[in-house]
């Protein structure tokens, strides 16, 4: 009877630090668990005392890679707490602008992250000798997604023209106009990218879970609209923590969620469970030729369900630059009057739904906050599916196990380090 | 004098040793150089067309070996090619046969006089003046707001055009792509349009590393207008123009002023913190290519300034001749606009430069800059502010690299600090009062032209609200009259190309002298000499990592070579001593003043070494000990820190060997191996016997040297004159351009960095 | 040889590490060629502990890491602080104004006793630091410049003159202004004052300049309207771990 001991420990090529645990004596699973060993930082400590002004750019630095979208759902959260209703020029930006990451992080995970483990590589490095032009195209697409940021907030990471109330800068319309090009472009490299992913063998797993995302009547949610669970329909937003329940775990610095089931996940699957039907055709055209159809219970097909995105967001991004252009921008007054009360902010940040929800003071200074993370939404929803997985590999070589339990967590892409905050 | 024809060579000769000089003569090139070997002169008389060696190949070989030797060429037949060669190896004049001795004998001595005065240091020498051409062509038409907006969109299609537009309720300048988004009745912009000129950043040159060192110069040739420069912006520009035109024209400056048009408009509603007409500079009568009035009703007088812009004029639209009354109106709308100034200079301008003389010790440097921020604002936003830093910038191919240039200024703390750690400015308030003796006395000296356009830009980026000259004027107000600094006129010139770009140099021999220093010995590439004086130095560049300023360490008369002896401080120093034998490095120089070494002549001569000063003294040592017989007594005393740091042990004991030299060494700390003195330098001079009448010292060492030798060698009666010191500085140009090296009023590279005691005194800076 | 570098995180939000794999691909291909990278958990699965440059994000707040940090340092030639949390603690030392048993209350309520934490700190704090790339995050290709500097066999640049003066080159206006505030005037340069030219003010995320004048700052501060604590705020933020922010 086999017996394994099996530690990953500090899994590569993910956001943050974390472990996977697997013991097994007599044929029989005796541990198998994600850990989640990230160093906390305290975030919703540190907003404590805080001004609002200073609260989005706290925010962004919870995440690396998915600043933008914490920056929004700060931002959002603040002007819900006074009562601001950000102009149209406003969305519009902010929506461009959260492209551009979802864009950015995408592309990161399908080509940098996930793409080795398919491709039998250790790490994109290698990959610049046997697959040159992936890589090349995989560069350039990161390198619009960024200049699509720098363009509207000054820079990717940890952006900056966008502040409460609207922005601080204008875009330059030439420059717009230049990347809009480069969109149209992006589509024809994504078209390569399907083409990749359609030869690849994504494992065959299924579990179905409760599937959780923003749900707005009018388009594909990222920045707007009220929970959806796939379990449980429509939930207000203004009852998040309903959904949510945080606990937590000794393993885990994060903390975990469970709402009608055991566990639930968020992210680009759910996002397509939930809204299929209001991606933009392209998108469309190509979830259905990789084999993507709703409701798919494969936490493999995560990265697909990015990838569909992306082509999402590349195409909405192009309408967006559209609209800029024909309707200009101008400069606003963002003045903002502070008053005491209670905000929450949600977004589709990349890895799923996001909540800030924060409370002021008349000056504006934050006393309380909370932040709900993508990914440690996922956390107990990855170690379900580890639990079902392993008994159906169990027969396989430790190396395999290893491997395949790598690449479920990768799939989901998670983000430890914002996770645990 | 060298000449060919008999007739000539004697009858000069005749004539000057009438007038009392010593003369010898020569047929040709090859028996002039053959004199000049075994003989010091001090002026050369030069056939241009010689058998065999021609007088311009004479005269290269001169410069490199004597470069102190003053030469005129004579010619029957001037080109101006060869005037222009000649000139640039170092002839001071020519002649055109046949030549008149009244003429020949006056430059003769004017040369030598103003070779033997002493340069005073606190005043500049201006040159004469070239011949006034100054405003080409002055006359006044008439022009539309529509016709205006012909001549932009007409220029447009020509070149860049570049003016001020309404930015966030502010003003600046930026590219325009329609008449529209002009302004000209604005305030004051937020940036000076003499950024233009001297950009932020620019690249300087461009290289490839590798062991053929290319370079390539890299100016910007844009053609650009600039439109709506208010007055006392084109009174910067033409102070710009003097510090980067008149002496080492600048190329990159060179190269963009040459292409830039200036369409400036008066300024008639002034920034609140404008002081424009204590300045003198609200109104230009020069400077400009054409200068708008509004005169209301959508019309504006146009003074045409240059050829170009009445050039111009014709081609992009139509102008009318102005009538009287529109002509009165021009007059009245500039005078609406002088009583709009809100500020004013509480002594006349002219007596800055006393006035602040006369607070060099004020207690108001100290106190107003205790809010100081150091954070260079005010240099930062000031049209007259043109100090800059150099840095090598190389691509991750680790080939390819360029040398950038960008904005540096003197109230930052880094500004004057050297690799060793000393800062030659180290508090806020030496800063401070720095940055105002510019703005007031050193520019206005230096170049004949206020350092302050009085455009109060500095005023308002001032967040501790200290910055303003005018203030700091006003505060300090004092009386006393100097002479107003005579006016120059930039004529025709040529850059200098090469400026910034060095010269190849191989690596021939490297020799290890200590742990932290070895000597270097390099040839250039192109097989010249170097041509130095003992005590200047060159600028040696590492290519991707810097430029460093070293003391040349030979003489002149060791053949073409040269060595540079190097301590190991930091980047450039590192990494020189990092390279091999057969290493190329860029050579720029000789710089600075050198010895004075005719003054050296007949005299005893005491030379005093502290550590690393023996690099530059070792030079005049060679010089002096080649060519023995001119010099009296020669005495070296030598310090070292200890027996393990002295510097190439071999020649000191050869020294020690010679009966011709008195040579006393010390060490501050002994050891076992040890058996000479110990003590600082300080304790060798009472040993030696010093005659104060006949010896000229001269020290070189660390800064805290000069002042114990010194105290010691005033202890010995030596007069002021005779006490020469050399100076360190920070430095990156070495022509007198960055402002590192700047002590009081004076450049080191330039003047320095061989001073004597005499002018030291007036360099309050300086020890 | 190549140099072998190596980057390692500790208590961050990993943003500094993302941004330097923002090159172009001729960058990429030309880093490859003259740097082994051999250890770069984010992006790939080999790891080795050979290695000459390393780098180090984010700050120290848990016991653990400082011995993983020593660890490092005695193996690394040189140790690069990546970032403002590695190089002056960065936004991490907030929670230091509070105990950290209060800091562990706050985030994880009753189950606080399942997790351990310290004051976070900055590399040098704990270990000899040979250089800085300071910022959140540090701008594109700040990381490359300093490994070419290493390369080329320099010291990094890094300027001691305040953000003022790249705003100035930027030609902003500056935010004073225009009736907000700033902390430009003592904090380093070297971001091209990338928030003040994005329509914002600098926060002060790489750290004071060597001799800054805070005193002067603090008085303009207030000059302009702030109160005495929202002056000391303003320094909070990332200038925690010196005490300016007092
Ligand atoms: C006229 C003159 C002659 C000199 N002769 C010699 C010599 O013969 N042998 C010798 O070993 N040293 C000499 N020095 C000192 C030498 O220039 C510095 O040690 C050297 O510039 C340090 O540069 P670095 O790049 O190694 O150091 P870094 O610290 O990396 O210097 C950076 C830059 O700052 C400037 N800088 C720093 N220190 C100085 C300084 N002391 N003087 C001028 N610029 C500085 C330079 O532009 C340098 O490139 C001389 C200095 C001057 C002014
Ligand atoms: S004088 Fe003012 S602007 Fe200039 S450095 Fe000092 S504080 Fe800055
Ligand atoms: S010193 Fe100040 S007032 Fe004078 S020219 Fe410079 S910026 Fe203008
Ligand atoms: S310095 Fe800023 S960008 Fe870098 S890890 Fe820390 S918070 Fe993130
Ligand atoms: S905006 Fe900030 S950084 Fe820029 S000049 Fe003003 S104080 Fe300095
Ligand atoms: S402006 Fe200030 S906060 Fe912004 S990047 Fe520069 S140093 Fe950091
Ligand atoms: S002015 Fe540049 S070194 Fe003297």
């Amino acid at each position: 009877m086999k017996s394994i001991n099996l530690k990953v420990n500090q899994i590569t090529r993910v956001e943050g630090h974390g472990n996977i645990v697997l013991k097994v004596s007599g044929g029989k699973i005796q541990e198998l668990k994600w850990e989640v060993t990230e160093s906390p930082r305290f975030f919703e400590a540190m907003m404590r005392g805080r001004y609002y002004e200073d609260v989005p750019y706290l925010a962004s630095r919870i995440c690396g890679i998915c600043s933008i979208a914490h920056t929004t759902a700060s931002i959002q959260a603040v002007e819900a707490a006074f009562g601001i209703q950000p102009s149209a020029q406003t969305m519009l930006l902010r929506k461009l602008l959260f492209n551009a990451e979802l864009l950015e992080s995408h592309v990161l995970h399908v080509l940098f992250l996930a793409a080795p483990d398919f491709l039998g590589a250790g790490s994109v490095f290698p990959l610049l000798q046997t697959h040159p032009d992936i890589v090349v195209m995989a560069l350039r697409l990161k390198k619009l997604a960024y200049n699509l940021a720098e363009a509207l907030a000054g820079r990717k990471t940890h952006p900056l023209s966008c502040e409460v109330g609207g922005f601080a800068k204008m875009p330059d319309l030439k420059e717009l106009e230049a990347i809009r090009k480069r969109l149209e472009a992006a589509l024809v490299d994504f078209d390569t990218v399907v083409g990749l992913y359609k030869g690849l063998r994504i494992p065959d797993f299924t579990r179905e879970t409760e599937y959780i995302a923003l749900k707005d009547a009018g388009e594909y949610a990222f920045i707007s609209g009220d929970i959806a669970s796939t379990d449980a329909g429509i939930i207000p937003l203004s009852n998040y923590l309903k959904v949510t329940n945080e606990f937590c775990v000794p393993h885990s610095t994060a903390k975990y969620t469970r709402h009608k089931r055991d566990s639930y996940m968020v992210g680009a699957l759910a996002r397509f469970n939930n809204n299929h039907k209001q991606l933009l055709p392209r998108a469309q055209k190509v979830a259905a030729e990789l084999g993507l159809k709703a409701p798919c219970y494969n936490p493999f097909m995560i990265t697909v369900a990015q990838l569909v995105e992306s082509f999402h967001a590349a195409e909405d991004s192009i309408n967006l630059i559209d609209q800029i252009l024909s309707r200009g921008v101008a400069t606003e007054d963002n003045a903002v009057k502070p008053k005491a009360g209670r905000g929450i902010g949600a977004v589709e940040a990349p890895r799923g739904i996001l909540f800030h929800d924060y409370t002021f003071d008349k000056n504006g200074v934050l006393t309380n906050a909370n932040c709900v993370i993508p990914t440690n939404q996922n956390h107990n929803n990855i170690q379900k599916d580890m639990e079902a997985l392993v008994p159906l590999i169990l027969d396989r070589p430790e190396d395999e196990i290893r491997l395949r339990l790598e690449m479920l967590v990768r799939a989901y892409d998670p983000c430890i380090s914002c996770s645990t905050h | 004098m060298v000449d060919d024809e008999a007739i000539v060579r004697e009858s000069i000769k005749d004539w000057l040793e009438d007038a009392g000089y010593q003369v010898a003569t020569a047929e040709t090139g090859e028996e002039a150089l053959e004199l000049i070997g075994k003989r010091d002169f001090g002026f050369m008389i030069l056939d241009i067309r010689l058998p065999g060696k021609t007088g311009i190949e004479v005269l290269k070989e001169v410069k490199a070996q004597r470069p102190w030797i003053k030469s005129v060429i004579v010619t029957a037949y001037p080109s101006a090619e060869t005037t222009a060669e000649a000139a640039r190896l170092g002839a001071i004049d020519y002649l055109i046969k046949p030549v008149v001795p009244d003429g020949l004998e006056k430059l003769i001595r004017e040369t030598i006089e103003s070779a033997g005065r002493e340069p005073t240091v606190t005043t500049v020498e201006v040159r004469p003046k070239p011949p006034v051409k100054a405003p080409e062509i002055k006359r006044s038409v008439v022009i539309t707001r529509e016709g205006l907006k012909t001549l932009v969109e007409g220029l447009a299609e020509d070149m860049e055009v570049v003016g001020v537009k309404s930015r966030n309720g502010k003003y600046d300048y930026d590219k325009i792509t329609a008449f529209a988004e002009l302004s000209l009745n604005y305030d004051v912009s937020v940036t000076p349009p003499t950024r233009y000129l001297l950009p932020p950043l620019e690249t300087l040159f461009k290289f490839k590393l590798g062991a053929a060192l290319e370079l390539k110069p890299a100016a910007d040739t844009t053609r650009r207008a600039i439109i709506g420069v208010h007055p006392s912006d084109i009174k910067a520009m033409e102070m710009l123009d003097e510090a980067f035109m008149a002496t080492n024209p600048d190329p990159n400056y060179h190269a963009r002023r040459q292409n830039t048009v200036i369409i400036g408009v008066d300024c008639l509603n002034p920034s609140p913190k404008s002081f424009a007409p204590s300045m003198g500079t609200h109104l230009a009568e020069t400077g400009f290519d054409l200068l708008l009035t509004d005169i209301g009703d959508d019309r504006y007088v146009v003074n045409v300034g240059s050829a170009k812009g009445d050039e111009l004029l014709e081609k992009h639209t139509k102008v009318r001749e102005p009538t009287g009354d529109e002509i009165a109106r021009q007059k009245a709308v500039r005078d609406e606009a002088f009583y709009k100034y809100r500020l004013s200079l509480n002594v006349p301008r002219e007596r800055l430069p006393k006035l602040l003389d006369d607070s060099y010790d004020s207690p108001y440097w100290e106190s107003r800059s205790a809010t100081c921020l150091s954070c260079g604002s005010c240099v930062m936003v000031c049209p007259t502010c043109f100090c800059f830093n150099v840095q090598d910038e190389v691509a991750l191919n680790l080939k390819d690299g360029e040398r950038l240039r960008h904005r540096d200024g003197c109230t930052l703390i880094d500004f004057a600090r050297v690799a060793s750690g000393e800062n030659f400015r180290h508090d806020k308030a030496s800063r401070f009062r720095h940055r105002i003796y510019r703005k007031g006395k050193y520019i206005l000296e230096r170049y004949g032209r206020i350092g302050c356009v009085g455009c109060g830009r500095c005023a308002t980026a001032c967040l501790a609200d200290i910055a303003s000259p005018l203030e700091a004027f006003n505060a300090l107000a004092e009386s006393a009259r100097i002479q107003e600094a005579a006016r120059r006129v930039i004529s025709e010139i040529q850059p200098r190309t090469e400026l910034y770009t060095p010269r190849p140099a191989e690596l021939v021999r490297v020799r290890e002298l200590t742990a932290r220093e070895k000597v270097f010995e390099f040839r250039f590439k192109d097989g010249s000499a170097l041509g130095q004086l003992p005590g200047q130095f060159v600028e040696v560049s590492v290519m991707g990592v810097g430029e460093a300023p070293i003391s040349i360490s030979t003489s002149p008369t060791r053949g073409k070579s040269f060595q540079l002896a190097v301590r190991n401080v930091g980047d450039v120093t590192n990494a020189l001593h990092k390279l091999q034998a057969g290493a190329v490095v860029g050579i720029r120089g000789p710089f600075g003043n050198g010895f004075p070494i005719q003054a050296l002549e007949g005299r005893d001569v005491l030379l005093i070494a502290g550590g690393i000063g023996l690099f530059p003294l070792r030079s005049l040592l060679q010089f002096i000990l080649d060519r023995r017989d001119s010099f009296k007594r020669v005495i070296l005393l030598y310090g070292s820190r200890s027996p393990a740091e002295r510097l190439f042990p071999e020649e000191l004991a050869d020294l020690s060997q010679r009966r011709d030299i008195e040579f006393h060494e010390t060490v501050d700390k002994g050891d076992a191996t040890w058996q000479g003195n110990v003590g600082v330098i300080t304790t060798l001079i009472p040993k030696v016997n010093i005659d104060p009448k006949k010896t000229i010292a001269i020290a070189v060492g660390p800064p805290i040297m000069y002042r114990f030798v010194i105290g010691e060698l005033k202890k010995r009666d030596l007069a002021d004159d005779n006490v020469i010191v050399s100076l360190e500085r920070r430095m990156k140009c070495g022509v007198g351009k960055c402002g590192h090296c700047q002590i009081n009023g004076v450049y080191v590279c330039q003047e320095g960095p061989v001073f004597t005691l005499t002018q030291l005194r007036k360099m309050r800076e300086a020890v | 040889m190549k140099p072998k570098v190596a980057f390692f995180d500790f208590s961050g939000c990993e943003g500094c590490q993302l941004d330097a794999l923002n090159l172009d691909a001729g960058d990429v291909v030309d880093l490859l060629n003259a740097v082994d990278i051999v250890n770069f958990r984010e992006v790939m699965t080999e790891r080795a502990d050979d290695y000459d440059i390393a780098f180090i994000e984010g700050s120290v707040t848990r016991e653990s890491e400082i011995a993983r940090l020593q660890k490092i340092r005695s193996q690394a030639k040189v140790l690069v602080a990546l970032g403002a949390c590695a190089s002056i603690g960065g936004v991490n030392c907030l929670k230091n104004h509070l105990p950290m048993e209060e800091a562990l209350r706050i985030v994880y309520g009753d189950k606080a006793g399942y997790y351990d934490t310290i004051p976070a700190r900055p590399a040098n704090a704990v270990v000899a630091v040979d250089y800085y790339v300071r910022g959140c995050p540090p701008v594109t290709g700040e990381l490359v410049k300093v490994v070419k500097a290493l390369l080329l066999g320099k010291k990094p640049e890094i300027p001691n003159f305040p953000v003022c003066v790249e705003c100035k080159m930027a030609g902003n206006i500056c935010v004073f202004e225009r009736g907000k505030t700033c902390l430009g005037p003592v904090i380093r340069a070297g971001c091209s004052a990338i928030c003040v030219t994005s329509g914002r003010h600098c926060w002060g995320c790489r750290g004071l300049v060597d001799e800054p004048n805070v005193d002067s700052e603090k008085d303009i501060l207030q000059k302009y309207g702030l109160t005495v604590a929202q002056v000391v705020e303003k320094f909070k933020i990332y200038n925690t771990y010196g005490d300016v922010a007092k």
